[in-house]
């Protein structure tokens, strides 16, 4: 667990990521799911304030396969999965690339409690199938580590700065201020959605999902508004998700990073160590 | 001078507080709730002390007005360390108060890095390893050329170190400057 990143050439990399792969693939095949494909070029990227997509053509390239796979739940699907690429721009760090691959499942009928549940087994068979061991993983509500009432521009700031860096090796945090709502439902005074982290990278995202359009719409009319106020574009909205979003059945989402879940895994520092840059590569050939 | 976030590297140096700090580490972090910020850990240049420090993308830190320059190390004159840079020749003094822990450390024409802050000599950089002659220690014990303890030796620099039972005074020897440790003896 602790081999350095010196000792672990690319090649190694990427059979570990195989067997990662397969490992989920067969998780998910044993648990009923069902792998999907939806387009990555979209007429409408996510609609949040801070996620910058990347324009093609007359399209996008998606931020999340989150509206496709929502609307093939419509369609009848009850458990789905993708393993995929996605891009969001001007997000590049040891945590950030602009091209990243995205776990993302769905299951209708549980609600985030019970996703907790799936994503821990998930990850203890993706640790198993590397052979390395997990932390044991605390669930904490956000209100125990941060004042609820905080503007959310404060709230964000003191987690990045004073929370995240301290949070146990393992965590999943719930119930979040409801202005973090984005597409989660909210309950009571929270958003009902967690995150999960390990060893201070955040690694998924979760959701009970909002059902209601005109909820959806609001909240979307009021990202756009902030981004014109930002001197950002609009984006445009996505008419087709929105007319199905009445017809979501109740569920849980969630969007977990590959290449972070592999960088924690196998112990590697930076996002681009577990990423294929044969572009760099080919420079020397 | 200001440098944005996505400036931010390793080396820069930026001013916090009114006090000049290196910058050790950056990293870009963007929750999947909102907006982007990058966190540094700042070193002092004057004190060593490290901060950590969260931006917000669009902040800006100010570039520090700092400047090494390699300087030989001339004569002590009361409490004043005289140096001499070597391309301007030029001749500064620094109060022993600025440099008390490097003081020690300095023989005649010995190079250090002198850091200047807003025009002014404000630390000193010696180099990693130092030769000095030992001005007294007790005699060596006959026969012990190779192991035993350590005895205290003191240094015509002034500074004073342990050095092994069969080192004489009168010889050299080769101090580590961040342990103020012994290396070794020197043939002069």
């Amino acid at each position: 667990m602790s081999m350095s990143l010196a000792s672990k050439n690319k090649s190694t990399i990427i059979r570990q990521k195989s067997v990662l792969l397969h490992a989920i693939r067969t998780w998910f095949w044993e648990n009923g799911y069902l792998e999907v494909q939806t387009p990555i070029l979209v007429p409408s990227p996510a609609m949040e304030e801070h996620l910058e997509a990347l324009p093609c053509r007359e399209r996008w390239l998606h931020t999340s396969p989150e509206f496709a796979m929502k609307r093939l739940l419509t369609m009848g699907m009850c458990r789905i999965y993708q393993i995929v690429p996605c891009f969001r721009d001007e997000e590049v760090g040891v945590h950030h690339s602009r091209e990243f691959s995205m776990l993302e499942w769905y299951r209708v009928g549980i609600g985030t409690a019970d996703l907790m549940n799936e994503t821990e087994a998930l990850l203890q068979t993706c640790a198993d199938a590397l052979g390395v061991s997990l932390p044991t993983i605390q669930r904490i509500r956000t209100s125990e580590l941060l004042d609820p009432k905080l503007s959310p521009e404060d709230w964000l700031f003191t987690w990045v700065d004073q929370i995240e860096p301290r949070l146990p090796r393992g965590a999943i945090v719930f119930d979040y201020p409801q202005w973090a709502s984005a597409l989660s439902r909210i309950r009571g005074q929270y958003a009902d959605r967690f995150e999960l982290y390990i060893d201070g990278i955040e690694l998924a995202n979760a959701f009970y999902e909002e059902r209601e359009a005109q909820e959806v719409r609001h909240r979307w009319e009021k990202n756009n508004n902030a981004r014109i106020e930002a001197g950002k574009n609009p984006h445009p909205i996505d008419h087709h998700f929105l007319d199905a979003v009445d017809r979501l059945p109740r569920c849980s989402g969630i969007a977990l990073g590959l290449d972070r879940l592999l960088m924690v895994l196998l112990n590697v520092s930076a996002i681009s160590h577990t990423q294929l840059e044969l572009e760099e590569d080919s420079h020397d050939a | 001078m200001k440098y944005q976030t996505s400036q931010f590297r390793n080396g820069l140096k930026v001013e916090v507080d009114g006090n000049p700090y290196v910058m050790t580490y950056f990293q870009f972090v963007k929750p999947g709730k909102g907006t982007a910020f990058t966190r540094t850990k700042l070193k002092n240049m004057l004190t060593g002390a490290v901060i950590e420090r969260t931006y917000r993308t669009g902040e800006t830190l100010q570039a520090a007005e700092v400047e090494n320059t390699t300087m030989e190390f001339l004569y002590k004159e009361g409490e004043a360390y005289n140096f001499m840079d070597m391309e301007t020749y030029e001749q500064v003094a620094i109060q022993e108060s600025t440099i008390e822990a490097e003081s020690k450390y300095l023989t005649e024409n010995l190079q250090v890095e002198v850091l200047y802050y807003k025009n002014r000599p404000v630390s000193i950089t010696l180099p990693n390893f130092i030769e000095a002659e030992i001005s007294f220690c007790e005699p060596g014990i006959k026969g012990n050329t190779a192991t035993g303890g350590n005895k205290p030796a003191k240094l015509s620099c002034g500074a004073s170190v342990q050095v092994p039972l069969f080192v004489e005074q009168g010889e050299w020897i080769r101090v580590d400057t961040r342990t103020n440790e012994y290396v070794s003896r020197v043939k002069k």
